[in-house]
């Protein structure tokens, strides 16, 4: 029962949160995949029925030709709308489509038949792909792992009713009507993605309809690539051929099922029984049941040879027989495996690439590769078909022999492959992660076994992390050398793996690790060591009492990490006597047992952890931080919070503050609110709240985005834009934003309105230059507040970007980051952003225009630096009005001169000293 | 405060430099350039004036270094084993690198007249970044530049 439970969780592992999602998407695609195995069958029933079959290599090449370069077009417009306008696009543009080719048919011109069948390979690009896409910006890699299955199942399915109601329907209705029945089914594919956006509007708002790294290659980069990486010309050399036998074999299948079925109907019901039933049955069969066992017993290599065996040994019964039942094999033997097999063999093929390079070959084979060799398989079969007038069983003489030359490369790409994965581990840079497939195959494993006992101790814990992303690996056979490594890192992974796996070989090693402990032995290894031995002996009790009170820290503390899980057995050993002892011994090691101990039997009956919070020594106070992190109990906030203001326990205290959740987010922001607290203390509460992902946390950041303070308004803003990233639902306050904007862009043009004062004035080494420096400064912080407080209200990323290259000031990147921002910022805000941006010399100007800030001389503009509240421009207006002898200030600073901030004061009393 | 190297304190300024002055007087300063006026002065809080008599020695070889100098006003000359290597007068900087290392310099550095320095100590200086992330950026980058120079030549 459980194995069953199992099976159906490695299939259909839905979580909670996932299902409308999943449902829906499922849903989408089935659809459109119905509407494209209806379109399918009809448009080829409908081009054999009109022409010889000498004219359908010349729709190949038309197909590849202009198909290519409509996509190219379709992905240029995509990448500059979003993925949600695209779809509403697509949908109604596909429908008016349909339903105009349904009637130009219907008036029987030769040239609308060759339109209408490049328009079906255009719909698959199109709505196929859009769909995945879509699937791609609402689940993330490692849902995508465990839900693409359920999609492809939809997608399969929905290819499979699509064929048989085309089968089914069209001797009802006839051919050419079934092309309103594929415009309904894209109309009510719509209705899922109505809900995708009701549940995942920002999503698919803000994701573009088509992948950047589509159009994301040059020529000239995949070229020099291809000469230097021998891996890569392999798997051109393969997708070409690949594509090129594929549109042999199609030609073959349509030639006999034209001689076979002279009824345009029967020919539609034969192609849509054929592409949507049995082809996508087949690959459905091969996919979910033999591609994994077929990779993890033949490894990548054997993985890539079943295809062009079996379309050669497919082709020798097409040759000998010709008829629509041989050619029928070969056509479901070539798309099916190449759907299952070599669709999985090539993904491992891709993987010891480098990701940015894999993406680009995989969208220059999709953009350019397939349609070449496709154009190319129709000119070789012009040539064989009209040019030399052979007949069509010569066709699979070619196929059987470049099959051959298939599996030799095969057997080559196998060799490459295995090259190119040990130079990538060696170097640490093989990315299983972001691979679309499980890696099991067999010499990658043995490889990465190899690597994982070897002696280079990064290697080997690279190896070992990359072992644990192959599908249900069995770390135990590899368990007994790793704890004898002669390095500390990788016996502490091999304790962790053991433990993890109750495995109970190394009790011995363990031991001897345990007994020949020394002060300087490796703190890590040795709690591993010891948390696995008490884990695996039958004896934990006496064990652990024994352990705890070692002399050696380091193994008393793995005793306490043992403890940590065991709170009952914890409760019993660790008395009240024990954690009084070690809370005030001498050696800071033994206080941090104690903070430890705390942490694993709780805090009652003992005020142990308060005296620890406040203990001298920065090591036990962050050990005791972790404790009350666990431990949730608010009387600990207060020292915690008081260990912000220290740099050395920053860390710690944040991390410990973040773990009390949103329960304690309303005390951190009357705190961040209090004017009497320290700034250095409430500077660190957004960096606290940035890790409570929660509205309130949101709506705190957000009451003190004009905190007067610049330094906590710049780490107000800060934590905003982080939490933006890490929960994007949550609601980033429009209108205070918005409000906001408004006023760093009127500080923007007040700072500047000064700058332009003190620019001439700003000799260097005086302390009118040190003003007008410190203005530069100041517009520069504010123009990142602006583009921060942007991001809370438009794509974070982009605006991000376009600061960048504000900054940087890079001529033709700069042009491009003010017209982005031209096209998406609303009206409101263009109004006073682009002319921060566009004209620094005209900035006093539009400051006047914008906001009614009137030029200003020396003596008004320090007048007005003088009451700004901003400490260091006060002090540097005051001493440049002494340098300028402006003693109509005397009164403003001598008012300063009784700042309590003694640094102003000084600086008032000279410059009134020179005023006198 | 430590006291400068081998030398006792020296005499704090009667008048001590408003943080204006300190943060101008700062601005000079190689290792520092790569830092706004903000983070100037929050080194200048650390910065403190003192003044030597003529020979005093500030600098030794084989005794460690726990203080950068900034010449205010007067001159120091820079030795080794006796010879003069060169004259450091106002805005230069004395002992830059014993921020980052606490190993003795190779050359002797004594005040050639009344002298006013602005001292900035090690302690306080570790102190100071410790708070301030985007001082010790700014200092890195400053370092890596001139690392890349290096390379470059």
């Amino acid at each position: 029962m459980s194995r069953l439970r199992t099976f159906w969780r490695s299939l259909f592992d839905v979580r909670p949160g996932e299902y409308l999602r999943t449902t829906c998407m499922t849903l989408y695609l089935m659809l459109v995949l119905f509407a494209y195995y209806i379109l399918k069958p009809v448009s080829r029933a409908i081009f054999l029925n009109k022409f010889d079959i000498d004219k359908l290599p010349w729709l190949y090449v038309l197909i590849a030709a202009v198909g290519g370069i409509l996509a190219y077009f379709y992905t240029k417009l995509a990448v500059n709308s979003s993925l949600k306008r695209a779809v509403l696009f697509a949908t109604i543009f596909s429908v008016a489509v349909l339903v105009a080719f349904w009637w130009l048919i219907q008036l029987n011109i030769n040239w609308i038949v060759y339109a209408f069948n490049i328009w079906v390979s255009l719909f698959s690009i199109i709505l196929v792909s859009q769909g995945w896409l879509i699937a791609a910006n609402i689940f993330s890699s490692r849902e995508a792992k465990r839900l693409y299955g359920i999609l492809g199942v939809g997608s399969v399915i929905g290819a499979a009713f699509g064929g048989t109601f085309t089968a089914f329907t069209v001797r009802l209705v006839g051919t050419t009507n079934l092309i309103l029945a594929c415009a309904a089914m894209v109309v009510l594919s719509y209705v899922p993605f109505w809900f995708i956006l009701r549940d995942q509007g920002r999503a698919i708002a803000t994701a573009r309809a088509a992948s950047e790294s589509e159009e994301d290659f040059s020529f000239g980069e995949i070229l020099g690539n291809l000469r230097r990486h021998r891996h890569l010309q392999v798997i051109m050399a393969i997708m070409i051929v690949t594509f090129v036998i594929d549109v042999m074999v199609e030609f073959q299948f349509n030639a006999m099922a034209k001689l076979a079925y002279h009824n345009k109907n029967d020919l539609t019901a034969f192609l849509g029984n054929f592409y949507g039933f049995w082809l996508n049955l087949l690959t459905f069969v091969f996919q979910f049941f033999l591609t994994g066992f077929v990779v993890s017993r033949f490894g990548v290599g054997g993985t890539l040879q079943i295809m062009p065996l079996s379309i050669a040994a497919a082709s020798i019964a097409a040759l000998v027989a010709p008829s629509v039942l041989s050619t029928s094999a070969t056509r479901l033997t070539e798309a099916s495996t190449r759907y299952s097999f070599n669709k999985t063999g090539m993904e491992l093929l891709y993987l010891p690439l480098p990701l940015a390079l894999r993406n680009r070959t995989k969208a220059f084979v999709d953009v350019f590769v397939d349609r070449f060799a496709r154009g190319l398989g129709g000119m070789i079969l012009v040539l064989v078909t009209s040019v030399f007038a052979m007949p069509v069983r010569y066709v699979a003489v070619m196929v059987l022999v470049l099959s051959l030359g298939w599996i030799v490369l095969s057997m080559y790409a196998k060799k490459e492959y295995i090259t190119t994965v040990r130079h990538r581990l060696e170097s640490r840079r093989l990315d299983l992660e972001s691979a679309r497939v499980s890696v099991d195959d067999p010499s990658t494993i043995a490889l990465l076994e190899q690597t994982a006992l070897g002696d280079n101790a990064r290697q080997s814990l690279y190896a070992l992390s990359l072992l644990g992303e192959a599908r249900g690996y069995d770390f135990q056979k590899l368990l007994p050398k790793l704890a004898r490594s002669s390095t500390p890192e990788v016996r502490t992974r091999a304790y962790a793996l053991a433990t993890q796996s109750g495995f109970r070989d190394l009790l011995d090693v363990a031991n001897t690790d345990i007994r020949s402990a020394r002060p300087n032995s490796d703190q890590n290894m040795l709690r591993a060591a010891v948390v696995y031995v008490l884990t695996a002996s039958t004896e934990t009790r006496p064990l652990t009492a024994l352990l705890l009170n070692h002399p050696n820290t380091m193994v008393a503390g793995g005793a306490l990490e043992f403890l940590s899980g065991q709170p009952d057995l914890a409760r019993e050993l660790i008395t009240h006597e024990w954690l009084t002892q070690a809370a005030s011994n001498e050696s800071p090691l033994r206080r941090c047992l104690a903070a430890m101990a705390v942490r694993a039997r709780g805090d009652q009956g003992t005020e142990a952890l308060h005296q620890l919070l406040a203990d001298r020594d920065p090591s036990v106070v962050k050990e005791a931080c972790k404790s009350a992190a666990v431990l949730q109990n608010r009387e600990y906030l207060i020292p915690i919070i008081r260990s912000l203001a220290d740099p050395k326990l920053r860390g710690a205290a944040i991390e410990a503050l973040a773990a009390f959740g949103g329960k304690i987010s309303g005390t951190l922001g009357d705190l961040l609110d209090d004017e009497h607290a320290p700034l250095a203390l409430r500077r660190q509460i957004p960096r606290v709240l940035r890790l409570i992902p929660a509205q309130r946390s949101v709506d705190i950041l957000l009451h003190s985005i004009s905190h007067a303070n610049l330094s906590i308004r710049g780490s107000v803003l800060r934590a905003l834009n982080r939490l933006r990233e890490t929960a994007p639902d949550l609601d980033y306050g429009s209108t205070s934003v918005h409000q906001q904007l408004l006023q760093e862009a009127r500080y923007y043009f007040e700072m500047g309105a000064a700058l332009e004062v003190f620019r001439e004035h700003g000799k260097p080494h005086t302390p009118a230059g040190l003003l007008a420096s410190t203005l530069e400064e100041r517009l520069k912080d504010a123009l990142e507040r602006l583009f921060r407080l942007l991001g809370l209200k438009y794509p974070q990323q982009q605006i991000y970007s376009a600061f960048l290259a504000v900054r940087r000031g890079h001529g033709e990147e700069a042009s491009a980051a003010l017209e982005f921002l031209d096209n998406v910022l609303e009206r409101d805000v263009k109004r006073f952003m682009l002319p921060i941006l566009d004209d620094a010399s005209q900035l006093g100007q539009r400051g006047r225009d914008l906001f009614g800030i009137p030029a200003k001389d020396a003596e008004s503009a320090l007048r007005d630096l003088l009451r700004s509240g901003d400490e260091w421009l006060v002090a540097c207006a005051i001493a440049t009005a002494a340098q300028l002898k402006l003693s109509n200030l005397r009164t403003e600073i001598q008012s300063a001169s009784g700042e309590k901030n003694s640094d102003i004061s000084l600086v008032a009393r000279d410059a009134m000293a020179v005023l006198a | 405060m430590n006291p400068p190297n081998g030398v006792g304190s020296g005499s704090p300024s009667v008048q001590e430099l408003n943080i204006i002055e300190k943060v101008i007087a700062l601005e000079g300063v190689e290792l520092l350039k790569n830092l706004n006026p903000d983070q100037l002065s929050r080194i200048a809080t650390i910065a403190r004036e003192v003044r030597y008599a003529p020979g005093k020695t500030i600098v030794e070889p084989e005794k460690a270094l726990d203080s950068l100098f900034v010449i205010l006003d007067g001159e120091v000359e820079i030795s080794q084993k006796g010879n003069a290597l060169t004259v450091a007068k106002q805005n230069d900087v004395v002992g830059a690198w014993a921020l980052f290392d606490s190993d003795p310099m190779p050359v002797t550095a004594k005040t050639l007249g009344d002298t006013k320095l602005l001292r900035i100590s090690r302690d306080d200086f570790y102190d100071l970044l410790s708070d301030n992330m985007e001082i010790t950026a700014a200092i890195f980058s400053m370092l890596v530049k001139r690392f890349r120079q290096l390379v470059q030549q």
